[in-house]
């Protein structure tokens, strides 16, 4: 469903993205890990356009994008096929909770009202905020914030969704609920890829990980693979400093 | 169809220059006159003491609700008998026509930027956390101590873009001063600009020199707010 | 000796309050013009084009540096002239038409300032956020963007307008007959004799005006905050 073909960026004389190819199938959960400065979060963004690659080639169902020549409609299209969930959530301060989901579909996707609603409805219900409809962000906490973003994504009935460290920002009591949100929506077969440091989520949600470092994919595989039997010196580096209680044999 | 007499322009340049010293004079002794005042306002307005607040409310109030011209006027059509009084009652011989209207300008401006000041200072005062005077006071500091070598300094920071301000629009205030008679910047250009009418080359050059004066003002509270700001940045 | 005729001051006010069209006339058509102004400065000042950019700033520079009664005479004496040049004769139009100009220059120069930090103010991500939901470049802008820059905008655009409110009385030096020239008027034709309370009433107008426009500004900051901190950018 969506294939990535060598993507290539630099910030100046960095370069952050060296090379990344990889696919993804319909109803995969994907999980990008990697230490910090790996490039996963510009990769993610490079995917929405919120950064312009140097170069490299996405190819989304029949959508060919050569990305060193993008047009603005294969970039709105793409758009109506993706979601994203942001680090900072990027609520609508200026909207309510409800008002937060319909701009996409009112607005965006230009469906008509009453069946916006029920489906805004439907999504906020699904993250377990039935009675926050009429909540301004700043009177949510970051966690309620956070699945709400998610409900806006989820909304949109979007092919893929892309999470750029969801939890990221949130205190350790709200990760939780999140996580749980995230892997509800997992199981009922929305296609995912995600950027995050959660292993547990990676581990026991997750069926593909993508173990990035320096800007290349040093190993992809199933959790399993990955993580029990790991074939690259800096994976089980990685491993090692967050998961303390494995040790590998090879 | 008119060119610019640019000979004049030169000349007239250095005639409006040659005012520059007394423009400066008035907008260093209102700051001089202004700050340490309006640092002791603020502080009144931050405590809310009863009646002293209720007067420095109005009397701000009025300042930054009329047009500066008007209190200029006032101040020049009051200050004036106020001095005949005391000059009579103190048997002097001084007369007051001889009494150079700078004095009336340090008054009015005084007055003026000790109004705008005690509000930029005031704000930046509540911008320093409460935390601040209470770690201080923690490890044994005395209140004052504690303003002077931990709370003012970071509210200087706060303040000091609004300070520039404050004084580039005293600066350019001044130009107000041709209703006392004072011979600064714009009267002097236009004193010399009369004889031929040659206005527009005046006004250009009264222009340039405010820009002159106003730019290198701006420039030296720069350099100045970037070493106040070191403290910040090494963090970063 | 300062005689002080109270009841000169109470009958000085209703000669002048009738000028208050005239101030009130020039405020609006400069809050226009400014407006507009404004707005064009801030894109460039925004965009991408390094010469509207730099253009812009130099600008900004130089309104920030000039004295209102210095432009004023400025626009007063050069426009006429830079018309005549291009064939214009400026010499009839009423002393409106230059205090509106001049007024509108700086007035557009503050706007560009406010237009533009409280644009700044809001996050990036909420346009990330708007356009990723599908919303075009215009809609984010409009439906998310603009509403919050101007609750941003909104305290210092009405600090502005009063700050015109005062510099504008500076027009009765080219001889516009506003409060402020009538007032003058009534001075000089009584030969100084009871400035005072003339200058007493002018003042007592300016801030009635001024205490009124700041107090909605205050319920204006409390009715937008919905309980967000406020965020003061210029």
């Amino acid at each position: 469903m969506l294939e990535v073909r060598d993507i290539r960026k630099a910030f100046g004389n960095q370069e952050v993205l060296s090379g990344i190819s990889f696919s993804i199938e319909k109803g995969d959960v994907a999980v990008i890990l990697g230490p910090s400065g790996s490039g996963k979060t510009t990769l993610l963004r490079c995917l929405e356009f919120f950064e312009q690659a140097d170069s490299g080639e996405v190819l989304f169902d029949d959508i060919d994008v050569d990305l060193r020549n993008v047009t603005k409609e294969q970039i709105k299209a793409i758009r109506q096929k993706t979601a994203f969930v942001f680090q900072n959530y990027n609520l609508f301060n200026n909207k309510t909770a409800l008002e937060n989901i319909l701009e996409g579909l009112v607005i965006g996707r230009k469906i008509p009202k009453k069946e916006a609603e029920a489906i805004a409805k439907e999504a906020l219900d699904k993250v377990g905020l039935s009675d926050k409809y009429a909540y301004y962000p700043s009177q949510l906490s970051g966690g309620q914030q956070q699945r709400v973003g998610i409900a806006r994504a989820i909304a949109l009935s979007p092919e893929i969704i892309f999470f750029d460290e969801p939890t990221s920002a949130l205190d350790p009591e709200l990760i939780g609920e999140v996580l749980a949100t995230m892997k509800k929506i997992a199981k009922e077969g929305t296609t995912m890829l995600v950027v995050t440091h959660e292993m547990s989520f990676a581990q026991d949600v997750a069926n593909k990980i993508i173990f990035m470092d320096g800007g290349t994919i040093v190993e992809e595989g199933t959790p399993r693979q990955i993580f029990t039997e790991p074939k690259e010196e800096r994976t089980i580096q990685f491993l090692k400093r967050l998961l303390p209680e494995y040790t590998y044999y090879i | 169809m008119q060119t610019l007499d640019l000979h004049f322009m030169w000349e007239a340049f250095f005639i409006a220059l040659s005012g520059a010293p007394i423009t400066l004079l008035i907008t260093v002794v209102a700051l001089l006159i202004s700050i340490p005042v309006s640092f002791f306002f603020s502080l009144i307005r931050l405590n809310g003491t009863p009646i002293l607040d209720q007067l420095c409310r109005i009397y701000i109030s009025f300042v930054r609700g009329t047009p500066l011209i008007i209190q200029i006027f006032l101040i020049y059509n009051v200050m004036p008998i106020l001095v005949e009084r005391f000059l009579r009652s103190t048997q002097s011989t001084i007369s007051i026509f001889d009494v150079n209207p700078i004095w009336y300008a340090f008054i009015v401006f005084s007055l003026h930027t000790i109004a705008i000041l005690t509000e930029v200072f005031r704000s930046a005062l509540k911008t320093v956390q409460k935390s601040q005077l209470e770690a201080a006071h923690s490890v044994g500091l005395s209140t004052f101590a504690a303003y002077r070598r931990i709370i003012i300094p970071q509210a200087l920071v706060t303040a000091l873009p609004n300070l520039c301000n404050a004084t580039t629009n005293l600066i350019k205030n001044t130009s107000l001063c041709y209703a006392l008679s004072l011979r600064e910047i714009t009267l002097r250009a236009k004193v010399a600009a009369n004889p031929g009418y040659n206005y527009i080359e005046a006004y250009i050059d009264i222009f340039l020199v405010y820009l002159l004066i106003c730019s290198l003002v701006e420039y030296g509270f720069k350099k100045y707010e970037k070493k106040l700001k070191a403290y910040q940045c090494l963090s970063a | 000796m300062l005689k002080f005729d109270f009841f000169y001051l109470l009958e000085q006010i209703p000669k002048l309050v009738p000028y208050l069209d005239v101030t009130f006339l020039v405020l609006i058509l400069t809050l226009f013009f400014g407006t507009i102004l404004g707005f064009a400065l801030a894109v460039w000042k925004l965009g991408k084009n390094l010469i509207l950019r730099k253009l812009a700033y130099a600008f900004t520079t130089a309104m920030r540096c000039t004295p209102s009664i210095v432009l004023l005479f400025l626009v007063y004496y050069g426009l006429p002239a830079l018309a005549s040049i291009l064939a214009f004769d400026l010499n009839d139009l009423s002393k409106i038409f230059f205090v509106v100009t001049a007024f509108s220059l700086s007035f557009g120069n503050v706007m560009s300032e406010i237009i533009r930090t409280s644009y700044l103010a809001v996050e990036k991500g909420q346009y990330e956020a708007a356009v990723s939901v599908g919303l075009t470049r215009f809609d984010a802008f409009r439906r998310i963007i603009l509403p919050q820059a101007a609750v941003v905008a909104l305290p210092n655009i009405i600090n502005s307008i009063l700050t015109l409110l005062k510099e504008g009385s500076l027009a009765y030096t080219i001889g516009l007959i506003d409060v402020m020239g009538k007032a003058n008027l009534l001075i000089a034709m009584n030969y100084e004799a009871h400035a005072l309370e003339t200058l007493l009433a002018l003042s007592f107008i300016y801030w009635s005006i001024s205490i009124i426009i700041e107090n909605a500004n205050g319920l204006l900051e409390q009715k937008l905050s919905k309980g967000r901190t406020f965020i003061k950018t210029v």
